[in-house]
């Protein structure tokens, strides 16, 4: 399915914070079409290499290409601009707004002077819809909703401006089992609706239920990519942990393995 | 937790059945309160009604109220603002003696006309927000910090200008606070009708304002509240404006002139906040700065021009209070800020940011006007009168406070 063209390339990204290391020339492809999950342990640059795609961090060295072509992504609006939404690891929402104005936050349409509220409202309602989600009202104020709903706003937004890569950093993180599961149902319709999307978890069961490929991080730097349809859960977890799999499959480790 | 796919956009949240009853309790949250302030002050209105033998509300009482509290009215519209943005401003009270100052100095020594000394002066409130803004939202010193130095730094400047009382102003800008519409189209019943005819004026624009609106709820396929529920409001609504009207037609010069401008600006920064893009921003700063500043939002050039604006406002409270005062002097405008964040508060503005309205502001800033009036025609001791406000201001939070636990949103 994967065209050969990736939708995003990242080649040999390198960041340091001071005299900390973040990510040594770290490689990354996501095609259309395709889910990719990017998993490591804590403080392996999964976020930072996030951040970058989004533009709040820029690379100190290393090349993105969008459609083949070179670009750099110096503010968040400027991925935008180039099709990448993102849902960061802390719910980037407004808790006093309600949904339309959350999804359309930054990017609202006007009707002369005024916002064009009645169209945004629309608009919301059909996005919500596209995604299956279940949001009592696009007028409810986000601080009504629970923290599931909010999750599906925040990938509600991502649709609005039609992107063509999504980014989500943790997006189950202290979700319920039944929130996680809509979460989930959330990307692979993003999947459907012909998206690149980046998935960065921890988790590694919703990492295999969703996700085309897996990329794993260790220390800022690449250990490793599977097909996440063939590949063993032991065989992730020792990249991300840098065992061998011996000791994966008969160490402590074997514990974590559910 | 989650309620099933109730998306359908015409029915109103009280007839989705699945909804429970603590959730659509909080969807009323926000009008609720705001319907609250509008009680509290009628009831404040018609308590001092009674305390005082009916003087509160004689013609040229209602008239004297509008004067002497325009400018709270003035600064709380750029402290809501500010407010909601989550910042404070501590220097409008200098500010005002500051371009007082200026204003008053620029027509009498160098014989500016007066129409120009009021641009000047709004130029002036406007850069000295400037200042403060670039201070505040691209260096990043908080509000507190350099509006606290503003507050030193103003005050200076302004005796600096104003060594003596600057007096022998010109009558037309004196009339901006002092003087009325004139009554043009004469009298009936003795009851000015410049006023009536801008009372029903009034009356009109907001019925056709509230109709326009429905209306196009309606055609987004919106909830629209039950025709009842409109008609009573809009006839409240009406009859409140009806009622002053008539008590001001009786006052001895019909419309205040400042009762005009704060009734502009207040329509003005109302679809400033409720309906633009930039007010919609504001909200989203003091609700999130972080998250909206992610989403696009240019949090940093929102911040500045919250603040210029302020400083544009408080010029033209210093206009209003110069041109009251008929001079002048290095110690006006002493704690108008507090009295404008005080406004603020009563209004429903939270400590925290994100919430608050222009109308809450202006309802605040009347509810301390009338406490003012009523105490000062009940002749209580002023000491008194500053403590009883401060309890007011206090007992106003608290209740909010209060409620909001009890809803269970804090």
């Amino acid at each position: 399915m994967s065209s050969d063209v990736p939708l995003l390339s990242m080649r040999g990204i390198t960041k340091r914070f001071s005299a900390v290391e973040a990510l040594v020339d770290v490689d990354l492809d996501v095609h259309a079409h395709e889910v990719v999950a990017l998993v490591g342990d804590n403080g392996a640059g999964k976020s930072t290499l996030a951040r970058m795609i989004s533009g709040v961090l820029a690379p100190d060295a290393g090349l993105i290409a969008i459609d083949g072509e070179q670009v750099t992504i110096p503010t968040p609006t400027a991925a935008r601009a180039l099709g990448i939404a993102t849902v960061f690891q802390d719910l980037a929402l407004c808790e006093n707004l309600d949904v339309t104005s959350n999804l359309f936050l930054g990017r609202e349409l006007r009707a002369g002077a005024a916002r064009d509220d009645g169209t945004m409202e629309r608009m919301a309602r059909q996005v919500l819809r596209d995604l299956n989600s279940r949001i009592p009202s696009v007028r409810s104020p986000l601080s009504s909703l629970s923290k599931g709903q909010r999750q599906s706003v925040a990938i509600a937004r991502t649709l609005i401006g039609s992107p063509r890569i999504v980014v989500l950093d943790e997006p189950t993180a202290a979700l319920s089992v039944a929130q996680t599961a809509e979460v989930l149902v959330h990307i692979e319709r993003l999947r459907d609706l012909g998206l690149g999307v980046v998935l960065i978890s921890h988790n590694m069961t919703d990492v295999r239920a969703v996700s085309d490929r897996i990329v794993v991080l260790r220390h800022g730097r690449n250990n490793g990519m599977f097909d996440a349809a063939h590949v063993s859960q032991e065989a992730v977890l020792a990249a991300i942990t840098g065992a061998t799999r011996a000791e994966v499959a008969e160490g402590p480790l074997s514990m974590l393995l559910r | 937790m989650t309620t099933d796919t109730n998306l359908a956009p015409s029915a109103p949240p009280g007839s989705q059945p699945r909804v429970p009853l603590s959730q659509r309790m909080q969807g009323l949250g926000g009008n609720a309160r705001q319907y609250g302030i509008f009680g509290a002050l009628v009831v404040i209105v018609l308590l001092f009604q009674v305390l005082t033998d009916g003087k509160l509300l004689l013609a040229n009482n209602v008239a004297a109220l509008f004067q002497q509290n325009a400018y709270v009215m003035i600064l709380a519209i750029g402290m809501v603002m500010v407010i909601v943005a989550g910042h404070i401003d501590l220097s409008v009270g200098s500010v005002v003696a500051f371009v007082g100052g200026i204003v008053a100095v620029s027509m009498r020594d160098f014989d500016v006309p007066w129409v120009v000394a009021i641009l000047i002066g709004l130029a002036v409130g406007g850069l000295v927000g400037a200042w403060q803004g670039y201070w505040v939202a691209y260096v990043g010193i908080p509000a507190f910090i350099v509006t606290l130095a503003g507050m030193l730094v103003f005050r200076g400047l302004a005796l600096v200008i104003v060594g003596e009382t600057v007096a022998g102003l010109p009558s037309q800008f004196i009339a901006i606070s002092k003087g009325s519409l004139p009554n043009f189209l004469g009298f009936a019943n003795n009851m000015d009708v410049v006023t009536l005819v801008i009372g029903v004026l009034a009356i009109a624009a907001i019925v056709f304002s509230q109709l326009r609106a429905r209306a196009s709820l309606r055609k987004h396929e919106l909830y629209v509240e039950p025709v009842g529920i409109f008609v009573a409001k809009l006839a409240l609504v009406a009859v409140g404006i009806g009622i002053l009207t008539v008590i001001l037609s009786f006052s001895a010069g019909g419309t205040p002139i400042v009762l005009v401008i704060v009734g502009v600006l207040v329509v003005a920064y109302t679809f400033l906040m409720g309906r633009t893009v930039f007010g919609r921003h504001i909200y989203a700063i003091g609700g999130n700065r972080l998250a909206a500043g992610l989403s696009g939002v240019d949090t940093k050039r929102v911040d500045f021009w919250i603040f210029v604006n302020m400083g544009v406002l408080a010029g033209a409270a210093a206009i209003v209070t110069t041109a009251r005062a008929g001079a002048a002097i290095a110690a006006a405008g002493q704690n108008f800020e507090l009295d404008a964040i005080a406004a603020c508060f009563i209004g429903g503005a939270a400590v925290t940011g994100g919430i608050g309205r222009i109308s809450g502001a202006i309802v605040g800033a009347l509810i301390m006007g009338v406490l003012n009036m009523g105490l000062s025609i009940m002749s209580v001791d002023p000491s008194w009168q500053m403590a009883i406000k401060g309890l007011v201001l206090l007992l106003a939070v608290a209740f909010d406070l209060i409620n909001k636990r009890r809803a269970g949103t804090q």
